[in-house]
C-alpha cells in the first residue's frame, strides 16, 4: 500500500476534525480513564498529520523523550503491518522529520516557556509546527489561566493543539456529560472526544464539535492494537 | 580457594569523569590493606594534576586500574573489575559489564547526575546489575547529597535511599551519621584509618530521625518481619534492617546511598561495609550462556563446581611474562592440568599456570571455581572467548560483532614506532572484536576501523603510551556502504575461448533489496541447468562482490541473489567459469537495482543547561542532524538526535566553546542510512580523485 492510501484509510476522517474546518488556535481534547488508550489516540492524530508532510510538536509532561518515540514507532509499525506499508522503513525516514518531541516536567511548563522554545526553533530554522499535542497536563488543577494565555498563543501563530485530560473512575460527569476535570476550561474547546470502554470495544464520542450531532461516532478503538477502526 | 562463594563480591566502580573513581579505588585499596601508601590524584605541586591515573599507576608500580584487583573486607573477597572510562559503544565495556555482579555507582555531591552516569547507567539496567551508589567528594564547596540522591531518583529512576547524612558539608564535613545503627562516624587517623562510631552531634538529632524513617519506610516493603516491627513499635534489629535493603538492592528495586569524600578519607570503610553487606554474591545472580547448537538460545547456568566448566576469558593483558588472560568461571571450576575447549575456535586448551591478581601481585593457584575470578598464563586466546568442558558448545558471548563505522589511517613517526605499532594492533584486535586494522593494498597505510572516533582515539593514546609508539594520524574516514533499492534481473554467459581449454558458464535469476540482512543466496535452479556442484562457486562469485560494490567501492549490504537458471557446457564448464559469470552478472546487473549509498547514523545525546539549549539544538541542526526530541530537566536540558557521523568529527571541542564547557555528549551507532543526493554526488566527485591520484 502506498502513503496516498494510507491517508486515504484514515479513519480519523469520520470525526469531522480536519484541521480545514478547525479555526487557528483550536483547542482539542480527548477524555478517558488512565489507559485507556489516549496518547495511542493521539499519536495517530500526529502520525496522519505527518503523513500529509504537517509538522507535529508532541509535548509530553509525564513521559521521556524515548519513550515518546517508542509510541510512535510502535503505532506506526502497527499501522503498517495492518495496511501492508511496504517499504516500511523508507515511509518512516520520511515521516520522522514533520515530528518535534518535547518533555517538561508538569511544574515547568508553560506557555511562555513553551512559546520561548518555539521561537527559538523557528528562528534558526530547525522546526515550526503545525499541531501542538500535550500530553499530561494535569487538569485537576486550576488551569485556567494557563490555558488562555496558550490559546492566545496559538491563535496567533495558527496552530491546532490536542489534549489528552485524565478522567476518574470515581467522579461522574456532569448533568451535560463534560468530565468534571475539564468542566472548568470546557468553553475554551472545539472538540472534545471521549474513549469508552464497552465491553470489548473502545468507542470514540464526541462530546463537542467534530460530527457531535449524532454523539457516538462510527470509529472505534481497537484495544487490541491500540488502532482506530471504523466501524 | 579458600573462600566461601556467599562471601565473593564481583563489583564494579562506575562513574563519571571526574567524580573521583581513581582516589576511591585507591582508598578501598589502602583500607583492605592492598596497598600502604596514598598518593594523591592530584598533587601540591601541581604535577599530578595533569597525570591521568594510568600513568600515575605505573610510576607506583602498582595496577589499581588492572582488569581484576582483589581485596578483602571483614572476611569477604572483593574482586574489582575495571569498567573502561569511556561510553564510546565497545563490546569492552559491555563485557566487564557482564562480569559484575553488583556495582558501586560513584556521584559527584557538587556535579550530581550526568549525562555520562546516565549512559553507564543505562549498560548497567541493561546486565540487570545491582547498584549501591556513593556520592563523592561532600568536602567541596556547592556540595549538595540530598539534590544527587532527588537526582538519581529522578534521572536515572533509582529507589535511592540515604544509608547516611553527613556531618557537615564542603569544608565543615567531618563524616557521616549511620541511619540504621544510628551512630555518628567519624575518620581519624593519618589517612581516616579509624573509624570513630559515637553518638550523632545534637544539631542532627532531628534530621537523623527524619531521614532513618524515611529509610524504614522504604525498605519495609522488602520485609514482612520488618513491617511487623514497625507497626508493633517493637525494637528494630540492625539484622532485620540489613536484610530488607539486601532484599530490595537484589532484585533492583532500592538503591542504598552512601556518602563522603574519598579525598578527605571520610565514608570510604562504611562503603566497603555496603558492599559486603547489600551486593549479591555469584550465586544470586542467575547467568545464562547460548546455546551455540541450537541458534544461541539462552541457557541458564549453575554455579556448582561440579558442572561441567563454563568460564569467559574477558581481559587480556601484556604481562612482564607474557599474555595474561583473565578468567571467569560461571559454572564448574577450572583446575591446573584441566583440558578445555575453546569454543570460537575449537581448539583444545590445557590449563597451565593460574593465579590470582592482587594490587601489586599475584598469587598461585590451583583451581577457580564457578563465580571467582582469576588469569591464566601461556593461553594464546581472544578477549571474549568462551572455554568450556569438552562436550558443551556454550558461549558466554553473542558471535555477532557490529561491523566498525569509522577508519583511520595511522603512520607511524619513526622505525621503532614501526616495530611497536605491530605489536599493539596485534594486541588490540584480539583484545576488541570490533577494532580491526589492516594494510590498505592502494596507499600501503595501516588502518584502523572502530565504532567511534573516541573509540579509536583510546587506541590511537593507549599505542603511544603502553607502547611508545607515536604515530600521526590522517583524518577519520566513515564506513560508507552501498545497497540496491529494487529488484532487477540477470542473464549472464561468461564465455572464453583463447586456446586451451575454454570458460563457459551462464547464470540467470534477479537480485533485489533485503534489508537487514547482509547477503542472502537462495537456488532455484530446477532440472539440472546448472549442475549442482557448481552452484557455490556461484554464490562465491556474488559473495566476493559484495566486498567492494561497483558504484563507489564501498562494502554492498542488504542484496538477496535468487538464481533460478543457467547453463553449462560439458567441457569448459568449472568453479571458475561460474565464479566468473556471477562476477559478472553482478556487475551488469548492479546498476539496474538503483544502488544508494549509505552512511553510519549516531545517536547523539546532549545534556546543557537551559540557556544553552537554542545553540545546541542549532549546532546539531547544522550537521545534518534530525532532532528527536529535547527533554526539559529543571536547569540542565538532554536534547537527542540522530546525526550523520561523518558530521560529528570534532563536535567536542564545538560543543564546549558553544557552551562554555558546560554541556556533555553521549555517542553511539544507532542505524545505516541513506545519503542525501548532493553527499553522493560529493563522495562521487572524491572517489574519482582518488582512483586518478592513485593511478
Amino acid at each position: 500500500m502506498l502513503k496516498k492510501d494510507l491517508i486515504l484509510r484514515n479513519p480519523l476522517k469520520l470525526i469531522g476534525t480536519d484541521e480545514a474546518l478547525l479555526q487557528s488556535g483550536a483547542f482539542c481534547a480527548v477524555t478517558a480513564r488512565a489507559g485507556v488508550g489516549k496518547t495511542a489516540f493521539l499519536v495517530q492524530i500526529a502520525l496522519y498529520n505527518q503523513l500529509r508532510g504537517k509538522n507535529v510538536l508532541h509535548i509530553s509532561l509525564t513521559d521521556p523523550v524515548r519513550k515518546v518515540d517508542l509510541w510512535y514507532r510502535e503505532v506506526f509499525r502497527r499501522l503498517s503491518e495492518k495496511y501492508r506499508v511496504q517499504p516500511m522503513d523508507h515511509l518512516w525516514e520520511e515521516i520522522l522529520p514533520h515530528r518535534f518531541i518535547m518533555t517538561f516536567r508538569v511544574e515547568g511548563f508553560s506557555a511562555p516557556i513553551l512559546e520561548e522554545r518555539l521561537n527559538n526553533l523557528s528562528e534558526q530554522g530547525i522546526f515550526s509546527p503545525r499541531l501542538i499535542i500535550i500530553d499530561g497536563l494535569p487538569f485537576d488543577k486550576d488551569l485556567g489561566p494557563q490555558l488562555s494565555g496558550l490559546k492566545q498563543f496559538c491563535r496567533e501563530n495558527d496552530f491546532q493543539v490536542w489534549f489528552t485530560v485524565r478522567t476518574h473512575r470515581h467522579e461522574d460527569p456532569g448533568p451535560d456529560g463534560v468530565p468534571v476535570p475539564l468542566a472548568p476550561v470546557f468553553d475554551l474547546f472545539d472538540v472534545v472526544l471521549q474513549l469508552q470502554p464497552e465491553g470489548q470495544e473502545i468507542h470514540v464520542n464526541a462530546l463537542k464539535g467534530a460530527n457531535s450531532d449524532t454523539k457516538e461516532l462510527s470509529i472505534l478503538l481497537d484495544p487490541s492494537t491500540m488502532l482506530l477502526l471504523d466501524s | 580457594m579458600k573462600g566461601d562463594i556467599e562471601n565473593i563480591r564481583n563489583i564494579g566502580i562506575s562513574a563519571h569523569i571526574d567524580s573521583g573513581k581513581t582516589t576511591l579505588t585507591e582508598r578501598i585499596l589502602f583500607y583492605t590493606k592492598r596497598i600502604h601508601a596514598i598518593h594523591d590524584v592530584r598533587g601540591k605541586d601541581g604535577v599530578g594534576a595533569t597525570m591521568d591515573s594510568m600513568e600515575l599507576e605505573k610510576e607506583r608500580g602498582i595496577t589499581i586500574a588492572s582488569a581484576a584487583t582483589f581485596c578483602e573486607w571483614n572476611n569477604h573477597e572483593i574482586n574489582i573489575i575495571d569498567t573502561p572510562g569511556h561510553v564510546d559503544f565497545t563490546i569492552e565495556v559491555e563485557r566487564s559489564l557482564r562480569v559484575l555482579d553488583g556495582a558501586v555507582l560513584v556521584l559527584c555531591s557538587v556535579g550530581g547526575v550526568q549525562s555520562q552516569s546516565i549512559t553507564v547507567d543505562q549498560q548497567m539496567k541493561r546486565y540487570r546489575v545491582p547498584r549501591i551508589a556513593f556520592i563523592n567528594k561532600c568536602d567541596r564547596s556547592g556540595a549538595n547529597p540530598a539534590r544527587v540522591i532527588r537526582q538519581l531518583r529522578e534521572k536515572l529512576g533509582h529507589n535511592a535511599v540515604a544509608m547516611q547524612i553527613p556531618i557537615g558539608l564542603e569544608g565543615e564535613h567531618q563524616g557521616v551519621v549511620d541511619l540504621v545503627t544510628m551512630k555518628g562516624l567519624t575518620f581519624e587517623g593519618a589517612h581516616g584509618e579509624a573509624v570513630n562510631s559515637g553518638p550523632i552531634p545534637e544539631e542532627l538529632l532531628d534530621e537523623a530521625r527524619e531521614k532513618r524513617e524515611e529509610l524504614l519506610d522504604a525498605v519495609s516493603i522488602f520485609s514482612d518481619e520488618l513491617t511487623e516491627a514497625i507497626l508493633e513499635e517493637k525494637e528494630i534489629e540492625e539484622r532485620l534492617i540489613y536484610e530488607a535493603i539486601r532484599k530490595g538492592t537484589l532484585t533492583r528495586e532500592l538503591t542504598p546511598v552512601f556518602m563522603g569524600s574519598a579525598y578527605k578519607n571520610k565514608g570510604v570503610q562504611p562503603l566497603l561495609d555496603g558492599v559486603a553487606r547489600f551486593l549479591p554474591c555469584p550465586r544470586d545472580v542467575r547467568n545464562e550462556g547460548l546455546d551455540m547448537a541450537h541458534d544461541e538460545a539462552p541457557v541458564e547456568l549453575v554455579a556448582d563446581p561440579k558442572a561441567p566448566v563454563v568460564a569467559l576469558a574477558f581481559k587480556l593483558e601484556e604481562g612482564q611474562y607474557g599474555q595474561l588472560t583473565y578468567i571467569r568461571v560461571y559454572q564448574g571450576s577450572l583446575s591446573k592440568g584441566d583440558t578445555v575447549i575453546n569454543v570460537r575456535t575449537g581448539n583444545k586448551v590445557k590449563i597451565g599456570r593460574l593465579v590470582r591478581m592482587h594490587a601489586d601481585q599475584m598469587e598461585d593457584i590451583e583451581s577457580i571455581q564457578a563465580g571467582f575470578i582469576g588469569a591464566l598464563f601461556g593461553v594464546d586466546c581472544a578477549s571474549g572467548d568462551t572455554f568450556v568442558a569438552p562436550g558443551l558448545n556454550i558461549s558466554m558471548t553473542s558471535m555477532y560483532v557490529p561491523d566498525p563505522v569509522i577508519s583511520l589511517a595511522i603512520v607511524p613517526k619513526d622505525n621503532n614506532a614501526q616495530m611497536n605499532i605491530a605489536k599493539a594492533l596485534n594486541r588490540f584486535v584480539k583484545e576488541d572484536p570490533t577494532f580491526r586494522s589492516f594494510v590498505d593494498d592502494e596507499t600501503g597505510e595501516t588502518i584502523i576501523e572502530g565504532m567511534g572516533e573516541l573509540h579509536l582515539e583510546v587506541y590511537v593514546e593507549r599505542m603511544r603510551r603502553e607502547y611508545k609508539a607515536e604515530v600521526k594520524t590522517g583524518a577519520p574516514r566513515v564506513r560508507y556502504r552501498e545497497t540496491i533499492t529494487q529488484l532487477a534481473e540477470f542473464d549472464y554467459i561468461h564465455k572464453k575461448q583463447t586456446g586451451g581449454a575454454g570458460q563457459f558458464g551462464r547464470v540467470a535469476g534477479w537480485i533485489e533489496p533485503v534489508p537487514g540482512e547482509e547477503f542472502v543466496f537462495e537456488n532455484k535452479v530446477t532440472g539440472g541447468a546448472i549442475p549442482t556442484q557448481y552452484i557455490p562457486a556461484v554464490e562465491k562469485g556474488f559473495k566476493e562482490c559484495m566486498a567492494k560494490g561497483p558504484k563507489m567501492e564501498y562494502p554492498v549490504t542488504g542484496v538477496k541473489v535468487v538464481l533460478n537458471d543457467g547453463a553449462s557446457h560439458s567441457v569448459d564448464s568449472s568453479d571458475m567459469a561460474f565464479k566468473a559469470a556471477a562476477k559478472g552478472a553482478f556487475r551488469e546487473v548492479y546498476g539496474r537495482a538503483k544502488p544508494v549509498i549509505h552512511e553510519p547514523i549516531m545517536k547523539v545525546v546532549v545534556e546543557t543547561p537551559n540557556e544553552f539549549q537554542g545553540s545546541v539544538m542549532g549546532s546539531l541542526n547544522q550537521r545534518r542532524g534530525l532532532i528527536v526530541g529535547s527533554q526539559d530537566e529543571g536547569v540542565m536540558s538532554v536534547i537527542e538526535a540522530e546525526i550523520p557521523l561523518s558530521e560529528m568529527f570534532g563536535y567536542s571541542t564545538v560543543l564546549r566553546s558553544l557552551t562554555q564547557g558546560k554541556a556533555q555528549f553521549t555517542m553511539e551507532f544507532a542505524t545505516y542510512r541513506e545519503v542525501p543526493k548532493f553527499i553522493a554526488e560529493e563522495l562521487a566527485k572524491k572517489a574519482a580523485e582518488t582512483k586518478q591520484h592513485v593511478a
